[in-house]
């Protein structure tokens, strides 16, 4: 009476990467996430471009549209689906965007070598670290407030500077201005937690 | 009926004509479940004979092995609260001691210690197999229903459901037999049954306050694509709860202080529902609990449960900081759920939200027709105009790492099917092996997180300590279940995975469940042998008791009679016993002796008949 089939174990399946790194397996537009969105590779981004294409995406790739066909294909699907959904995360954020370009261009965005940060830099983390903590302490919100206000601001002169320098193909600097970003990325995340905390959400 | 197609011999085949596929959509509650068809675009859900399309989320477990589901089980079960489970979907998924409130059964926990064992008349049972028996007459439901064969069924489950909850209730799926087509979020299912003729872009939030658990999910429907921006809730708060707020209320009032058996327990729930479901129409309603009379008010209601209501706008505060979405950007409010009825709950969430919020629709019957028209299209019909379904991962994905640190690997509210890989190494020579623990939540320490399984990683090629680098990939499916792969990078070599779940079944067990179960099926069958025997056999002896009645003395001489009546009380002795071929043996003899009587009645018969007329009568 009812149809009862068993996915088949996955053992084999899995034979590109799930990261967003790139492989150099064969002709495959799933390789490069700028290829897949078919968009220009470049930190500027068309971000109606990139939800419509990835509204496309989904409408031919997802599982969803392969329920009644082969095993096989349906694992396909969740693996397309996946990557799509991979693709479309790293290149919507502009911090994830950054690390994968420089990815691209045979950079290593994690390796981390203090001699690269500037002395100044470091200074500036830990005071606005402790900051930070003082305000959440205190409970002030509008010192909390103010300081996201100001690492806002630093974070988007960051960016800026990001978009200039791999555009100029200064990859060195524009490696250095990544960790930047990945610090006040942070630290904005962490104010945001301190204000959930105070709010109480 | 499709029309055959005949070809003349020697032509091509003719293409077959594509049938109708059938699916089921089912609202597996924490009260009450519920299944729908659809077909085209239109759906409705289905009912019994009597019309009633609700079938509790109760069964109830006979001493004699009995199982009986829904009204039947809580008529039957009035006199026996430790055999009557309700609300189960709450034990799903869940370890012993999440348990935190009193249940009128004996609760046990299994061998491995995690999930818990329901003790009924018909032995312990895991909540699995409870929910399973509900999902059967479901299933009964839909097959009487529709007459073509069933290609699966969409079965919701609260979007805030972690991965061990909807690894259940997919496991009590297969023990029912029922082939899951998806796992289907109850607020996503909501939004395809409001949203269907949605023809520009909006925003919306789906407030889904069910019996046993709360979800609230902030959506973004276009045409072509419903997407979930960020979901959250709480799996054990609902209705119950809001139950158990007016029940303390009322032994307070009643100042009864000791602890209440079951039975009195029973009714003063009955009795808190009344009051409540009262409320919705009425500003104050008379309450009495045994010797207690009081009246209740809709303020005093109100004010009882205000706090269960502030823990749901809560949710919705952190669901809109997760979508990033700022409360005027909210279009509309869809309420779902019986508990939404609740005057009180509508009027705070339309304050909190600022809008107007939708009850027009049933909120009872909203998700199962959601999870129809999903089936309907999930079943393979194709209708050019489909809605896709963008789930999200409700609770962030992560592993245990040194110091008993949760480290996430997938974010919550990320958008699946998703998958993220992340390498390890050994940290001794040889080492073959190796074992991941996976968690859920979204605290720092693995104790403030939910356990969800152990993965151990066998065949692991031996290398040196830190040589080998062993690629694991988290794969979170459509359905938010998750699977685990690991291949060691420099070998290929692909490592097996055995999970070993924290509060679930193990796939052994439930291969050994469904053998039951057959076994179980075949007695079933044994027994509606026996009870057809005994039926056919008390007919026999009642014919031919009535024929003895009239024509025995007359027409048998004395021996004649008693061998036949010898025969009836062997035949009368046998009903009593279980043995079904024993009993047809004899009825049929009983038959055999009997027709030289039925041959004298039919001649008098004849004789009275034609006696008086004359032959040429029947020219």
């Amino acid at each position: 009476m009812w149809l009862w089939r068993k996915l088949q174990c996955l053992t084999s399946f899995y034979t590109s990467t799930d990261n967003p790194a790139v492989s150099r397996s064969e002709n495959n537009h799933f390789n490069n996430y700028f290829t897949l969105f078919g968009l220009n590779e470049g930190f500027g981004l068309d971000r109606s471009a990139l939800d419509s294409q990835y509204k496309a995406l989904q409408s031919q790739y997802h599982p969803d549209k392969f329920a009644d066909a082969e095993d096989s294909q349906r694992l396909k699907a969740l693996q397309q689906t996946s990557l799509v959904n991979d693709a479309y995360e790293t290149l919507k954020s502009p911090l994830k965007r950054a690390a994968y370009l420089l990815k691209l261009n045979d950079v290593d965005p994690e390796e981390h070598n203090q001699a690269h940060f500037g002395e100044a830099f470091l200074i500036r983390q830990m005071e606005l670290r402790e900051a930070l903590e003082t305000l959440s302490a205190s409970e002030d919100i509008d010192g909390l407030e103010a300081m996201k206000a100001e690492a806002g601001k630093e974070k988007d002169t960051a960016v800026a500077a990001f978009e200039k320098q791999f555009m100029a193909k200064e990859f060195a600097s524009a490696k250095s201005t990544y960790n930047q970003m990945q610090f006040l990325f942070k630290l904005l995340d962490e104010i945001d937690s301190v204000e959930e905390k105070i709010l109480d959400y | 009926m499709a029309l055959l197609n005949i070809s003349e011999p020697g032509q091509s085949k003719p293409k077959a004509h594509s049938v109708r596929k059938r699916a089921l959509g089912i609202d597996l509650g924490t009260t009450n479940s519920l299944v729908a068809v659809a077909s085209e675009g239109q759906a409705h859900t289905l009912c019994d004979h009597e019309g009633h399309c609700l079938v509790p989320s109760v069964v109830h477990y006979g001493a004699n092995g009995e199982v009986t589901v829904g009204d039947d089980a809580i008529a039957g079960g009035a006199e026996d609260s430790a055999n009557t489970i309700s609300s189960v979907k709450r034990l799903m998924g869940r370890g012993v001691e999440d348990i935190d409130y009193e249940l009128p059964y004996q609760i046990s926990a299994d061998a491995d210690g995690g999930m818990p064992l329901i003790g009924t008349a018909a032995g312990d049972k895991s909540p699995v197999e409870v929910s399973a028996e509900i999902l059967r007459v479901l299933a009964q439901r839909g097959q009487e229903e529709l007459d073509s064969e069933i290609e699966g069924a969409v079965i919701t489950v609260p979007a805030y459901f972690d991965e061990a909850q909807r690894q259940a209730t997919k496991d009590a799926a297969k023990l029912a037999g029922i082939k899951v087509l998806r796992l289907l979020s109850e607020p996503t299912a909501a939004a395809v049954a409001y949203g269907l003729d949605r023809k520009q872009e909006e925003t919306v939030i789906i407030y889904d306050l069910g019996g046993g658990t709360f979800d609230v999910s902030l959506m973004r429907l276009e045409q072509g694509v419903f997407k979930v921006l960020a979901t959250g809730g709480d799996a054990a708060l609902g209705g119950d709860d809001l139950d158990r707020a007016l029940m303390q209320w009322i032994l307070a009032q009643a100042g009864i202080e000791e602890k209440l058996s079951y039975g009195r327990r029973n009714v003063l729930a009955a009795v808190a529902r009344r009051a409540k479901h009262a409320l919705t129409e009425a500003q104050t309603t008379e309450v009495t609990f045994e010797n207690w009379q009081g009246t209740l008010s809709r303020d005093v209601f109100n004010g009882l449960i205000d706090g269960l209501i502030d823990k749901t706008i809560k949710a919705c505060r952190r669901v809109l900081r997760d979508a990033r979405v700022d409360i005027s950007e909210i279009a509309d409010v869809v309420m779902v759920g019986g508990s939404t009825r609740t005057p009180r709950v509508r009027e705070r969430v339309a304050e909190f939200f600022q809008c107007e919020v939708h009850t027009e629709i049933d909120p009872d019957k909203v998700v199962a027709v959601g999870a129809a028209l999903q089936a309907d299209v999930l079943a393979g019909n194709k209708y050019g105009d489909e809605i896709l379904l963008l789930d999200v991962i409700p609770l962030s994905l992560g592993i245990e790492t040194m110091g008993g640190l949760m480290e996430k690997i997938i974010p919550r509210n990320t958008t699946i099917p998703v998958a993220r890989a992340q390498q390890f190494t050994t940290y001794k020579d040889g080492q073959t092996a190796m074992s991941l623990h996976v968690l859920q939540g979204e605290r720092e320490l693995v104790s403030d997180c939910r356990s969800l399984a152990k993965f151990e990683l066998k065949g692991i090629p031996p290398m040196v300590a830190g040589a080998a680098v062993i690629e694991v990939t988290f794969q979170v499916d459509a359905d938010g279940l998750m699977e685990v792969h690991a291949k060691e990078l420099s070998t290929g070599i692909a490592s097996s995975v055995v999970i070993k779940p924290s509060f679930g079944l193990e796939e052994k067990d439930i291969e050994r469940m469904i053998t039951d179960s057959f076994d179980a099926a075949a007695s079933d069958k044994e027994a509606r042998a026996l009870q057809e025997s005994r039926v056919e056999a008390q007919r026999i002896i009642e014919a031919l008791e009535s024929a003895l009645d009239k024509d025995g003395k007359s027409l048998l001489s004395e021996d004649e009679y008693d061998v036949l009546e010898q025969g009836m009380s062997k035949l009368r002795e046998l009903i009593k016993g279980e043995d079904s071929s024993a009993i047809q043996d004899a009825a049929e003899a009983l038959n055999e002796t009997s027709l030289l009587f039925a041959s004298r009645r039919m001649d008098s018969q004849i004789k009275t008949a034609l006696a008086g007329h004359k032959i040429e009568e029947y020219d």
